[in-house]
């Protein structure tokens, strides 16, 4: 069943791609959505079938592909991966339902074909279980995102694609070096996950692979300073290909940071921590500066995601459960709040036709600016700087909570970050969303309802996941402890670990 | 033959002013908004759709002044009786003062329908009453409070405060208090505070001032949106001139505030102080509400603290000639409310402008209001040339000094709209209606 992820939008890329006979873009709109709504079903069914007091790899699938490689077909599902792979296809399916309205008018079959690669490209990354196997997915994405950035993109489009391109490129020959190295270093028989053990390296060959790893992966997120191609790439994209850079895309690289880095040097893992609980801190402060230091609203959410990934690595850094739980939900509520606020400012940017701040104002004037889309803002930011009830709080609140007995100055430093969140974001609203229309200039084509369902359906989900965020979290539990459990602890429990602080029945806390 | 030599016209240079555009405009006899037809499209069609609910302010608000009175408990103020339905208006019908509409005198047709169906379809008046399914008329009232706010009269202002006024008024009040047994006990507050239903009946002779000044506009309106329709207004200055006309024809109709208690009538001001309706209604109908209304409307507001409000009432700046109609359509009056009211009585050829413009049917508040606003520009140009042709010379005289008094005054109006304070020159709206993009 794994594989008919990996699968349907490999042949839904190509059939799209390559039909023979004409095909209007509504046809293949249509059928993009066809597929894309089938593989949300087929991860509803996998969430059905999922078993949640089971730590390890779930579904499994194995076939032998090149031996004398180590090159395994071996794919798995666990706690880590599936909410991931959830986020990926529902954010594929908003990216081809936007497609319409949106930016890509031209050539929809090649954008659709694209967006297809990339969603089998992320998911066969998350699914596998074979370190070859999983890089050739994470390059797979590539080409794919590099052409969405280029052809579909801003003014300043070629530059961004470039830079994308060789940072990733980049990222992935020292993943490739660091995977090499640890398999042949481990004497490991295959590059199956499973078969591979750091165990017998010395603690220096350990943390000169997994300093690779971590600079690999670190590109990805990104961390700061390994983040400047981010801005430009977030901004120069179409709304929808942002939304997957962001809220799919980037998620690899925490991904990997918890599979590979964690969880294959678990030994070396509480060496590194405290130095990317700093760096941690680092990104938050510096995302949050520079994006209240923006002009273009978009630019501004782009850095706002620097700060936002970052608590993701304090989470893992921190490598408590409850941080762990923290971390894998803020990855998820990070890439539904980042895809709403792309899609909103997406919709601002087409009717308004600016994304500078100086220029925008009054947009929930009720009948001449473009009131729902500016509420949906208004709670967007309100979801990225965790105000209670909404999804960002709830992630941000575990992963300061499990890493507060880890790294007490770094989280109380990340919490002020969330403050400066708030700030940003009032700026942002303010000033795109309050205040009056220019009598001169402010003749905005409306919003249509099929405009707005994309924001709705996002809408919804942020707040549900608020309110009921055992649904975000319940699938992790498990085996975000299990993770845990391989690394030696060097601090004394956290004394949140003992406590029931969340309302939420299902969140069995272990140390 | 040998014809008579031209009459010489003398010319004077260019306007240095910044709305020097408006002034030639003026100058040429045209109005401050452009003569195009679109904007005489405009202006026609929103005449037309004011003046219906018009013809219903005007009769309550003729209600109100002589039958509602100073009622503290007015319940049913906004449901006139027949009587006043049946009223006929001095400026149109066979028995017309003067006749100024060829329809009847009666309450118009279109308003008879809309008051027995509404939006919402044949129910009793006070459901529609309830429901808002009716003629709006807190706006009209709002109109006629911010005229005794900023008393903008001249003789009668005075007489209001006279003790002859005062000796009528008290009268009444007495009379009225007398006559409705529930509110005897209320005799006892009026020799405690002698102003206290003093300030009311004077509330009450402005809704009679407003009532008296609409009955003439309401027809004045719908002559000219017939014109209109059978072709015999084409121009902006047209119309204009037959506003202005029509302002001279019935300058001279009596201003007086009556109030019926008990089949007996108080003559409050009566008609016989020969207060005239130009000097004490038209002019300062649109000083209050075409220039200053009042802030603190709808849904903007102004911080006094940080001088957003003028010290002088002179210096509000709220009316219709400034206000901002994208905030839904704010500023100076309820207007949302009298949007609505026109809104159900746009001619069709407007509705279909609208339907393709901006946003359709989901904006046509707001391209209403901005079209209304082109309207009532126009209007307050009929008042000027109106002023202007009373007070100064013939925009062909030939002598030049004539032309640059009429100059200095056209001048001395525009003024008016580019005072840099409290923020007059960027609220006025002077420079948009000249634009078609504005709507």
């Amino acid at each position: 069943m794994l594989s008919l992820l990996i699968v349907l939008p490999l042949l839904g890329a190509i059939a799209i791609g390559f039909w023979p006979s004409k095909l209007s873009g509504e046809s293949a709109r249509l059928g993009a959505l066809g597929l894309s709504t089938a593989l949300l079903v087929l991860t509803a069914v996998i969430f059905s079938q999922f078993d949640l007091s089971a730590a390890g790899l779930q579904m499994s699938e194995y076939l032998p592909w090149i031996k004398t490689l180590g090159l395994n077909y071996a794919l798995g599902i666990d706690g880590l991966s599936l909410p991931l792979i959830a986020l990926t296809n529902f954010l594929v399916l908003i990216v081809v339902y936007s497609g319409d309205d949106g930016v890509p008018t031209t050539s929809p079959r090649l954008f659709y074909s694209l967006t297809f690669l990339v969603s089998a490209g992320i998911t066969g990354a998350l699914l596998a279980q074979n370190l070859l196997l999983f890089l050739i997915f994470y390059e797979l994405e590539l080409i794919p995102f590099y052409l969405l950035i280029l052809i579909w993109g801003g003014k300043n489009r070629e530059g961004a694609a470039m830079k994308f391109l060789i940072y990733t490129a980049v990222s992935g020959f020292l993943i490739l070096a660091g995977f090499l190295a640890l398999t042949w270093l481990s004497g490991a028989p295959s590059f199956d996950y499973a078969a591979i053990s750091t165990a017998g390296l010395s603690t220096r060959t350990q943390l000169i692979l997994l300093t690779l790893l971590l600079v690999g992966f670190g590109i990805k997120i990104p961390l700061v300073p390994l983040h400047s191609w981010l801005p430009d790439a977030y901004v120069e994209a179409a709304t929808p290909v942002a939304i997957l850079l962001g809220g799919a895309l980037a998620k690899l690289g925490t991904y990997g940071l918890v599979r590979f880095c964690l969880g294959l040097f678990p030994q070396t893992w509480p060496i590194v921590a405290p130095g990317l609980a700093i760096l941690a801190t680092v990104g938050v402060l510096y995302g949050a500066m520079a994006a209240i230091a923006q002009k273009d609203i978009k630019r501004m959410v782009a850095y706002s995601s620097i700060g936002h990934m970052s608590y993701v690595l304090l989470g893992i850094a921190a490598h408590t459960s409850l941080a762990m739980v923290g971390a894998i939900g803020q990855m998820v509520s990070h890439g539904l709040i980042l895809a709403l606020l792309f899609y909103l400012i997406g919709v601002i940017e087409v009717k308004v036709g600016t994304r500078e701040l100086d220029e925008l104002n009054g947009l929930l004037n009720p009948l001449r600016g473009l009131p729902t889309t500016s509420s949906l803002l208004v709670l967007a930011g309100m979801a990225s700087a965790g105000i209670p009830g909404l999804v960002g709080f709830i992630s941000e609140f575990l992963v300061f909570q499990g890493s507060y007995s880890a790294f007490p100055l770094p989280t109380l430093l990340c919490v002020v970050g969330t403050g400066l969140t708030a700030v940003y974001f009032v700026i942002l609203l303010n000033r795109t969303c309050f205040g009056r229309l220019d009598n001169k200039t402010a003749y905005y084509p409306k919003v249509t309802r099929t405009e707005q369902i994309p924001a709705l359906v996002l809408t919804a989900l942020v707040f549900f996941l608020g309110i009921q965020p055992t649904w975000l979290v319940r699938w992790s539990e498990t085996t975000s402890a299990a993770i845990v459990a391989a690394v030696p602890q060097t601090a004394p429990p956290p004394i949140a670990l003992n406590q029931t602080f969340m309302p939420a029945p299902s969140l069995k806390l272990q140390g | 033959m040998v014809q008579a030599p031209a009459k010489p016209v003398a010319k004077l240079p260019l306007s240095k002013h910044p709305l020097a555009d408006v002034i030639h405009r003026l100058e040429a006899g045209g109005a401050m908004i452009p003569d195009t037809p679109e904007n005489l499209m405009k202006v026609i069609g929103m005449y037309k759709a004011y003046s219906i609910p018009m013809d219903f302010y005007w009769r309550d608000l003729l209600y109100l002044a002589e039958r509602v009175f100073i009622n503290p408990l007015p319940f049913f103020k906004y449901l006139p009786t027949q009587e006043y339905f049946d009223l006929h208006n001095h400026y149109a019908g066979d028995d017309a003062d003067l006749r100024i509409w060829r329809g009847g005198a009666t309450a118009h047709p279109e308003l008879l329908e809309f008051i027995e169906k509404g939006e919402n379809g044949k129910m009793p008046r006070l459901l529609h009453h309830l429901w808002h399914d009716r003629i709006n008329m807190e706006f009209s009232e709002s109109l006629a409070q911010s005229m005794m706010w900023h008393r903008m009269s001249g003789e009668l202002e005075a007489y209001l405060d006279s003790p002859e006024y005062i000796a009528n008024a008290n009268r009444a009040i007495v009379a009225y208090l007398k006559a409705h047994p529930g509110y005897a006990p209320l005799l006892v507050l009026h020799k405690l505070f002698p102003q206290l239903f003093l300030e009311q009946c004077r509330m009450s002779t402005y809704l009679s001032i407003l009532g008296l000044f609409w009955e003439i506009m309401a027809p004045v309106f719908f002559e000219i949106s017939d014109r209109y329709d059978e072709g015999s207004i084409k121009t902006i200055p047209e119309a204009m001139n037959f506003l202005s006309q029509g302002i001279f024809w019935i300058a001279g109709r009596p201003i007086y505030h009556h109030v019926y208690i008990k089949g007996e009538c108080f003559e409050i001001i009566p008609k016989s102080k020969g207060f005239m309706w130009l000097y004490e209604a038209a002019f300062p109908y649109v000083e209050a509400v075409f220039y200053r209304t009042a802030p603190f409307r709808g849904t903007k507001s102004y911080n006094a603290q940080a001088n957003q409000v003028p010290n002088e009432q002179i210096d509000f700046h709220y009316g219709i000639l400034f206000a901002d109609k994208f905030p839904v359509g704010t500023a100076g009056i309820p207007p949302t409310l009298l949007h609505q009211d026109m809104y159900h009585f746009l001619p069709s050829y407007l509705k279909e402008h609208f339907a393709q413009n901006c946003r359709g049917e989901d904006d046509i508040l707001v391209q209403l209001g901005i079209a209304f606003q082109r309207s009532m520009y126009t209007v307050t140009s009929a008042v000027l040339q109106a002023t202007r042709g009373a007070l100064l010379y013939p925009l062909d005289d030939p002598n030049p000094k004539h032309l640059l008094e009429n100059r200095k005054f056209f001048e001395a109006q525009m003024d008016r709209f580019i005072r840099p304070q409290y923020g007059i020159a960027d609220a006025c709206r002077i420079r948009s209606v000249q634009l078609d993009s504005y709507k």
